[in-house]
């Protein structure tokens, strides 16, 4: 009942959606004032592309955009402690 | 003919669908939040609803998509594999984030009415 053209056309209709909110996301990496801010901006912005990657991934049929999804949900936690424990350094040497 | 395969498909794309309208609404949140801490809030909504719940739906419609070929349950099984790794790593960075952040005072909290955990290390509360 459910064909492939439905599909199709349902990822189409979702991906402007997914593209708004990136382009919000965007606007606050650039604008944030203080650094946890861009970090948390990049964060939220790099977990929602790799869901798009994924999607992306049914949307042209090729599985190789899989493992690209993987590598950068971890490549973003990596970001985040290394930010973290940058800050807390900052703090303890005093500057 | 109603099959278990359109069954996924239906409850996948629901599934992506609510989570890409919660991903615009996190992402508007973090733009139009007052500061850092709150900001934390619309974060942890938009990679929780905005990239796990997409993800499981892709896991339901690439398990139940024939057109696929073969490759179609290693697409499942990535997307499922990516969506457990979201969900732990994402609360986990951003806890470091919020603590290295209040403790190194690289984020003002303001507006606020009471800070007491700043008020316990000394601070002016």
């Amino acid at each position: 009942m459910v064909d492939e053209t439905q599909i199709m056309n349902f990822i189409l209709f979702v991906m402007p959606i997914f593209m708004l909110a990136f382009v919000l996301y965007s606007i606050r990496a650039f604008k944030g004032p203080t650094i946890p801010d861009t970090v948390l901006a990049i964060d939220a912005l790099t977990y929602d592309l790799a869901a798009f990657l994924v999607i992306l991934a049914i949307f042209f049929r090729s599985p190789i955009l899989i493992p690209v999804a993987i590598v950068l949900a971890l490549w973003v936690y990596a970001l985040d402690i290394y930010v973290s424990k940058y800050l807390e350094a900052k703090k303890e040497l005093g500057e | 003919m109603v099959t278990l395969s359109d069954i996924l498909i239906v409850i996948g794309e629901i599934a992506v669908g609510v989570g890409a309208i919660i991903d615009v609404i996190a992402a508007l949140g973090m733009l139009r939040f007052p500061n850092f801490y709150v900001r934390l809030h619309a974060a942890t909504l938009g990679t929780i609803g905005g990239a796990f719940l997409p993800l499981i739906g892709v896991t339901l419609i690439a398990a139940g998509a024939e057109f696929l070929g073969v490759y179609r349950w290693f697409m499942a099984g990535g997307s499922f594999i990516t969506a457990l790794l979201i969900l732990i790593l994402a609360p986990a960075g951003s806890h470091a984030l919020a603590r290295a952040a209040h403790r190194s005072r690289a984020a003002i909290v303001e507006p606020k009415v009471v800070d007491h955990l700043e008020e316990d290390r000394g601070g002016s509360g």
